[in-house]
């Protein structure tokens, strides 16, 4: 009598589905689309980028919008010495935390670098855009140094 | 349960086939608002946020409670994510209670939700797997042969379900927040629509909404701070049963019968169709109005289409236990919401705040939500009346 086999399979699962915004979020990828960053207000006068819908220490609904710039400064970063398929850029780049000018946190994205020996917390990076913005976060194609950084 | 608890708060969303106006954050917060809103409160007053909603797959947001904390006011305070199918509006309402009733927090916002123009239901709730044939069947599909089952033991008249189908959109045409708005609807036009299921046809069906309830939940010491009337909280009660095995009554199951016995026992209710002024009762599908009316004692086994049929739950025919009175999962059907929209109604009652589908003078009235397939129950009955 022989054992019998435990049989295994892979297989795939997948929907489609819908996505709404709301008017927030939305207004942050509208501007996306038109090459501008918006950020939102909170309670405490900071200027939140991409901006929540909802302050995040009194839970009331922020609407006060402001347009940041789209160059600011590196606060820390990731060095990807070889990217691989599903990384955004071909070559060796960062992931970096990237506070904008006029925002006061900063949002994750990617730098573009010759080296890592050229990144630096406050290096200045200046955002590239994408050949053709249609309302999505990769409208921003990555960062890259601007000139005159440390 | 040693602390007494309350409803102190109820908030909606109107229910529509698609909320594209807003977020899934901006959908639950519209009711969390409401619900704050008819409380008197503010955020800093609630402790604890309980959450719930049907499947992650079903929108394909993978554990969307930790991106609507900041939504709901959770940040420095617990909140915990239920689900149990479709009864988990039901079931969630009762872990936002049993948080009051330890004693563990004096103030809990519950909020469920569902955004089914922005989900995939129909099919994320089979999903095919290796080694299985895929059935394909959907809600529908699945409990149409129960339907049938239940037709061939009571004996019940082809139009049972047909009468339901009118008198809950008739309930749901008093509701402005309610679905469907079907103030003309005839035993005709159900009759003539689509057969989806045999029986069941596609005016005896739930619609797909979007929508969110909310409540809050205060401990007795702190009810008097909320301005409108409470809904006491008289009796909580869940119960499961494994999906399929050998001798399972689908049509009548184990789990829905003792589950109302323990919540009656609570409430010291012996005839519920006699003790409860209204119930808002899970009918997803036209017939589970007469089955539920057997699994939950309205009626004896094999009855519950007759009092169906005699009008005895349609407020609009002066029935004496009036069942879905807002129009129930037959009007709205947000899935996640719909069990907290079944005890936030019963609430309504009990607190004399149901507008124009309001039961005059109702006191007691029960809560009920199932789900999975009919095989995870939730229920409380609420009143006017302090225990």
């Amino acid at each position: 009598m022989s054992a019998a086999d435990i049989l295994s399979q892979d297989f795939e699962l997948g929907f489609t589905y819908t996505r709404s915004t709301g008017p927030i979020v939305g207004r942050f990828l509208t501007g996306l689309r038109d090459r501008q960053i918006f950020g939102i207000r909170a309670s405490d006068g900071r200027v939140i980028v991409p901006p929540m819908e909802y302050d995040p220490d009194t839970a009331e609904a922020l609407s006060e919008f402001v347009q940041v710039a789209e160059q600011g400064a590196i606060v820390s970063w990731c060095w990807v010495a070889q990217p691989r398929a599903a990384h955004p850029l071909d070559e060796p780049f960062a992931w970096a935390m990237i506070r904008l000018d006029g925002a006061d946190v900063p949002m994750i994205h990617c730098v573009a670098a010759p080296a890592e020996a050229s990144l630096a917390t406050g290096a200045r990076v200046q955002a590239v855009w994408a050949p053709e913005t249609r309302g999505f976060i990769s409208d921003i194609s990555h960062f890259e140094l601007a000139g005159g950084g440390n | 349960m040693s602390t007494l608890a309350a409803v102190v708060g109820i908030g909606q969303t109107q229910y529509k086939t698609r909320r594209g106006d807003v977020s899934i954050a901006g959908l639950v917060r519209e009711a969390a608002v409401n619900a704050l809103q008819d409380a008197g409160l503010e955020w800093d007053d609630i402790e604890a946020v309980i959450l719930g909603k049907a499947p992650d797959m079903f929108e394909g947001v993978i554990m969307p409670e930790s991106y609507l904390t900041d939504a709901l006011g959770c940040n420095g305070k617990p909140m915990l994510r239920v689900h149990t199918a479709g009864s988990v509006g039901g079931s969630t309402a009762l872990v936002a209670a049993s948080h009051v009733q330890s004693g563990s927090f004096k103030r809990v916002l519950t909020v469920t939700f569902e955004k089914q123009s922005e989900s995939n239901a129909m099919w994320a709730l089979s999903t095919p797997q290796p080694f299985s044939v895929h059935l394909n069947a959907g809600a529908g599909g699945y409990f149409a042969p129960i339907i049938r089952e239940y037709m061939r033991r009571s004996g019940a008249p082809r139009d049972v379900g047909i009468k339901v189908a009118v008198k809950d959109r008739l309930h749901g045409a008093r509701n402005p927040l309610a679905h469907l708005q079907l103030p003309n609807i005839t035993m005709q036009e159900v009759e003539e629509s689509m057969m989806l299921w045999d029986p069941l046809r596609f005016l005896e069906a739930c619609p797909s909404s979007d929508g969110a309830c909310a409540m809050v939940i205060a401990a007795e010491e702190l009810v008097h701070e909320s301005p409108k009337p409470p809904a006491w909280i008289r009796g909580v009660a869940m119960r499961s049963e494994p999906t399929m095995y050998a001798g399972r009554d689908e049509v009548n199951p184990q789990a829905g019968r003792d589950c109302a016995a323990d919540v009656y026992r609570q409430a010291g209710i012996t005839d519920p169709r006699r003790d409860l002024d209204c119930a808002e009762v899970y009918v997803p599908f036209s017939w589970y109005e007469p089955m539920w009316l057997e699994n939950l004692g309205f009626a004896a086994q094999g009855e519950g289409w007759k009092l169906t049929m005699a009008g005895a739950t349609s407020l609009d025919e002066g029935g004496d236990i009036p069942w879905n009175c807002s129009g129930g999962v037959l009007s709205s059907n947000p899935i996640g919401a719909s069990g907290m929209i079944r005890f936030a109604e019963a609430a309504r009652q009990v607190r004399g705040d149901a507008g124009a589908h309001q039961v005059p003078g109702a006191k007691l009235a029960l809560g009920h939500a199932y789900g999975g397939g009919a095989q995870f129950f939730a229920m409380w009955v609420v009143g006017a009346d302090k225990p």
